[in-house]
């Protein structure tokens, strides 16, 4: 019978083999971007590939979410692994849709690369049936959360309760058999090393603001228009005064984009609409930036006599990574890169971004390791992954072996995981606390 | 009665006697000028004015709306009463070279002028044999506060009983210090190159004042700016808000909105939580002003919103717009042209200040020309009457010839202006109109 170390060790050979294959995996879906509940043809190209590797899967949850399965030998805990689908919209970046402006900007197309790699490596022979359980490979669609108007229509319509992949993932009972989940993100920040574990990141809530005005000629009758563009201005100006009133440890984050700013240069702006984002450490700094914001979007349609409908969208809430399963990733990146450019940070260094994984570590144990792969600024032009043994490759392997760690042996290290874990909700609490943030206010000041 | 000087006889007999005083005359305009006294504190000036008046040997009331003056030229005859005025306030204007360093007082509008064109005017008609020719009564007022400033400092007058509106002129109409006039004029200094020697006519933007007062919560601000509430940040919001507004505004309501903050914090290093401010709104008609009224109000809520304060809001009613009497300026432009030459007078269209004249020239036939006499930005540090003769001997001419074109032959025009006028308001209407503008209100929201 093969050892722990013998399995690793056979894992890592198959996915070397097919090192090339997930090489290209990874750099076709780089050069066909799609945002999120968009990923359509990333989806297709995933499933292709689960078909070439025999995978049965479930597709089309969450309009493109894909979920299947690999059986251990023995029956036992379902570890997740996780690939996000969807692309960034970044403009000018290099490897840019030219008509969408979709960027993978944030590197999601290796954490396909790499969920296939675990694939790989788990399939090669002689693994597989010395696990205790089931891993879960799932490829989740619109962790970028953007287009926001775009996906509250698609909640209006029914076709979304949540509007990212692992929010509705969660609704949808997706996770229901899974035990626990893993993903390895890509890093461009020094900080992070080869690969970062441990840190969290914020929550946030997301809102639509749509400043109401009434149009008129702007040269010939100002006076007989209501300006919804000044309204947004005079609001953001206020936003930015309340700056000074949030406190460093909660890291709070506001800022937004202007989606609609006016249709005629010579028409009085009447229907002027912003996306804004509140970030937070924890949930009551979220919801006194989300008060602060909504206050100012108030004040600019009372200055201007118009009216603002402010739709506030339940988003991510706070990463926490399981220090055990940090730990076991650890010992395990440990064989593929020095010990000293592996970086735990400490349990309460924020990101300051968000991500939904961060929702999925309310109810589960999860890790969202970084890889140190990518060089420039995340979410900018000049993200660009460059080194893809460290992209794909490396994380692969360094999933594939901690999935082996927790669910060989009897899947022992997987029961210590789930021992030790207190969920910080249930399904049910948090699927009711995201509904109770999902807020739509119309507000008319002279009414 | 052959002998009876006609009215062109009287005027020169008038003018004669200003010239004779010249000196004087421009000697009070320059000690008002080096005792500059804001509205409604103007005791000093007040003092110096009843002086002259013991001099001239002209009674006179003091002490009306606080530091005014009603003096009385009566020719025994029956008649129409004229009222000629002169401002005491000056405006404060840091930097100016005639400023009081301690209160920063200045005569930057050059009302100092008027005090000596009022009391040339009289001199005029105090001239021998000129008084024995008019009929009816002359009024020489010295009235304050025309600059309507210091808003908190008045509110606080207000609201202690000693004054009820906040400018000299109402509140001598409110007193009833204006029920036996029956028209009144004054002239004033211009720097405007554009109006030539002498000009006169036009029309002036109304206002409402408002006294605001935001408030927060105040906090260390370095120490937990979270805990406190900004109430500097509520005012720049409103002021930001009162600008995007501004493309609202019809061109032809000549709505002008010009706030200052009288306290903005007491300790850099405390959140201000008590923040002041001051505005005017001003417009072409009462309508326009007081619609856009309704909009500041709206930013300075607005204001307070976003910070999650509150703030109060006084809105103070101001002056009127002003509409002269057609007759008395056909009388007045003669005179003036007569003084200047007609080709240096300018008929004025649309000033967008505004002065308490406009209140007056809502209940009674008015004149409020302008004497070209000064140099430099009106309301600035560099405003200057330059020439003296200009601002106060042809102004005090040009008035005491225009009282007697009116009370001479019987005042047959005075009594003539009096039939024709057609006013916009009773004075009781006026009291009306102008109570309703008040309005407190404090709003958290």
């Amino acid at each position: 019978m093969p050892t722990i170390q013998d399995l690793k060790a056979m894992a890592q050979a198959a996915i070397d083999d097919r090192a090339d294959w997930l090489l290209e995996i990874s750099k076709t879906v780089l050069a066909n971007p799609e945002p999120g509940f968009h990923e359509y043809k990333t989806a297709s190209y995933v499933g292709s590939k689960l078909d070439e590797l025999g995978i049965a899967h479930q597709d089309g949850i969450a309009l493109t979410g894909i979920k299947g399965y690999l059986r251990g030998g023995q029956p036992g805990p379902t570890v997740a692994v996780i690939g996000e689908l969807d692309s960034l919209r970044v403009l000018g970046h290099p490897h840019a849709d030219a008509e969408t402006g979709a960027a993978h900007a944030c590197g999601h197309h290796c954490q396909i690369g790499m969920m296939l790699g675990v694939a790989v490596g788990l399939m090669a022979a002689g693994v597989q049936e010395e696990l205790a359980g089931s891993v879960a490979l799932m490829a989740l669609p619109a962790e970028e959360f953007i287009d926001v108007g775009f996906r509250y229509g698609l909640h209006k319509e029914g076709k979304l309760g949540f509007m990212s992949g692992k929010q509705e993932f969660i609704r949808l009972g997706i996770f229901d058999d899974v035990d626990m989940a893993m993903m390895v993100h890509t890093s461009s920040s020094a900080e992070d090393g080869k690969f970062a574990l441990g840190g969290t990141s914020n929550g946030h809530v997301t809102k639509l603001v749509n400043f109401i005005g009434t149009a008129a000629h702007a040269g010939a009758s100002p006076h007989m228009g209501v300006n919804a563009l000044q309204a947004a201005t005079v609001a953001l100006n206020a936003l930015n005064t309340q700056r000074e009133t949030l406190q460093n440890e909660n890291i709070v984050r506001m800022h937004g984009i202007m989606t609609h700013g006016g249709v005629a240069v010579n028409s009085v702006p009447a229907d002027v609409r912003y996306e804004g984002r509140v970030r937070g450490r924890t949930s009551e700094a979220i919801a006194d930036g989300s008060m602060k914001m909504d206050r100012c979007m108030r004040a600019g349609a009372l200055i201007m006599g118009g009216k603002v409908s402010i739709v506030t969208l339940p988003g991510y809430m706070p990463m926490i990574n399981n220090p055990t399963m940090t730990g076991i990733f650890r010992e395990n990146a440990e064989h593929l890169v020095p010990a000293n450019e592996i970086i735990t940070h400490p349990d309460d260094l924020n990101r300051g971004g968000s991500t939904d994984m961060g929702d999925l570590s309310q109810i589960i144990p999860v890790i969202h390791p970084y890889t140190g792969a990518a060089v420039g600024a995340g979410h900018s032009t000049d993200y660009i992954v460059e080194d893809y043994v460290q992209a794909v490759i490396n994380p692969a392997k360094a999933m594939a072996m901690a999935v082996i760690d927790l669910l060989a042996g009897g899947s022992a290290k997987a029961m210590e995981v789930l021992d030790g874990y207190s969920p910080v909700m249930t399904k049910d609490q948090y699927v009711n606390f995201q509904n109770s943030r999902l807020v739509e206010e119309l507000y008319d000041g002279e009414k | 009665m052959t002998d009876m000087p006609d009215s062109q006889e009287l005027k020169s007999l008038a003018m004669a006697a200003i010239d004779a005083k010249s000196a004087d005359l421009i000697g009070i305009a320059e000690h008002i000028l080096n005792n500059p006294e804001p509205g409604f504190r103007e005791e000093k000036t007040a003092r110096f004015v009843e002086s002259k008046f013991e001099e001239m040997k002209i009674s006179y009331q003091s002490g009306i709306a606080i530091t005014g003056i009603k003096a009385v030229l009566d020719t025994g005859r029956p008649g129409p009463t004229v009222a000629v005025m002169g401002e005491l306030d000056s405006l404060k204007v840091l930097g100016h070279p005639h400023a009081d360093p301690e209160t920063s007082a200045a005569h930057a509008c050059g009302h100092h002028c008027q005090i000596a064109m009022m009391l040339g005017t009289a001199i005029g008609l105090q001239a021998s044999g000129v008084m024995d020719q008019l009929s009816g009564r002359i009024v020489l007022i010295a009235v304050p506060a025309e600059e309507y400033i210091e808003v908190e400092y008045r509110d606080d007058l207000r609201r202690a009983g000693k004054i009820e509106f906040l400018g000299g002129k109402p509140e001598f109409i409110r007193l009833g210090a204006l029920d036996d006039v029956d028209m009144a004029m004054m002239t004033h200094t211009s720097a405007n190159a554009n109006e030539g020697k002498i000009a006169f006519g036009g029309t002036n933007n109304g206002i409402v004042a408002k006294r605001i007062q935001f408030l927060g919560k105040a906090s260390h601000a370095g120490g937990a700016p979270h805990a406190g509430v900004n109430a500097l940040n509520a005012a720049m919001i409103a002021l930001s808000g009162i600008h995007a507004q501004r493309e609202t505004y019809r061109d032809q309501d000549t709505v002008r909105i010009h706030p200052i903050i009288t306290q903005g914090g007491v300790a850099v290093s405390s959140v201000p939580a008590d923040v002041r401010m001051e505005t005017y709104v001003r417009g072409k008609s009462v309508e326009a002003f007081l619609a856009a009224s309704v909009k500041v109000d709206r930013a300075l809520r607005a204001g307070a919103m976003a910070v999650g304060g509150s703030v109060n809001i006084t809105t103070l009613p101001g002056y009127l717009p002003i509409h002269s009497d057609e007759t008395m300026l056909g009388l007045y432009e003669q005179n003036a042209a007569q003084l200047v030459g007609q080709e240096n007078l300018v008929r004025l269209t649309h000033r967008t200040g505004s002065t308490d004249m406009g209140d007056v020239s809502q209940i009674m036939p008015v004149i409020h020309p302008y004497v070209v006499a000064a140099e430099g930005n009106g309301h600035g540090d560099d405003y200057i009457v330059t020439n003296y003769e200009l601002g106060v001997i042809t102004g005090a001419k040009g008035m005491a010839m225009t009282v007697i074109d009116l009370l001479s032959d019987d005042a047959r025009l005075a009594n003539k202006v009096k039939e024709e006028y057609d006013a916009p308001m009773t004075k009781d209407q006026y009291l009306s109109l102008m109570r309703s503008m008040f309005h407190e209100g404090s709003y958290i929201e």
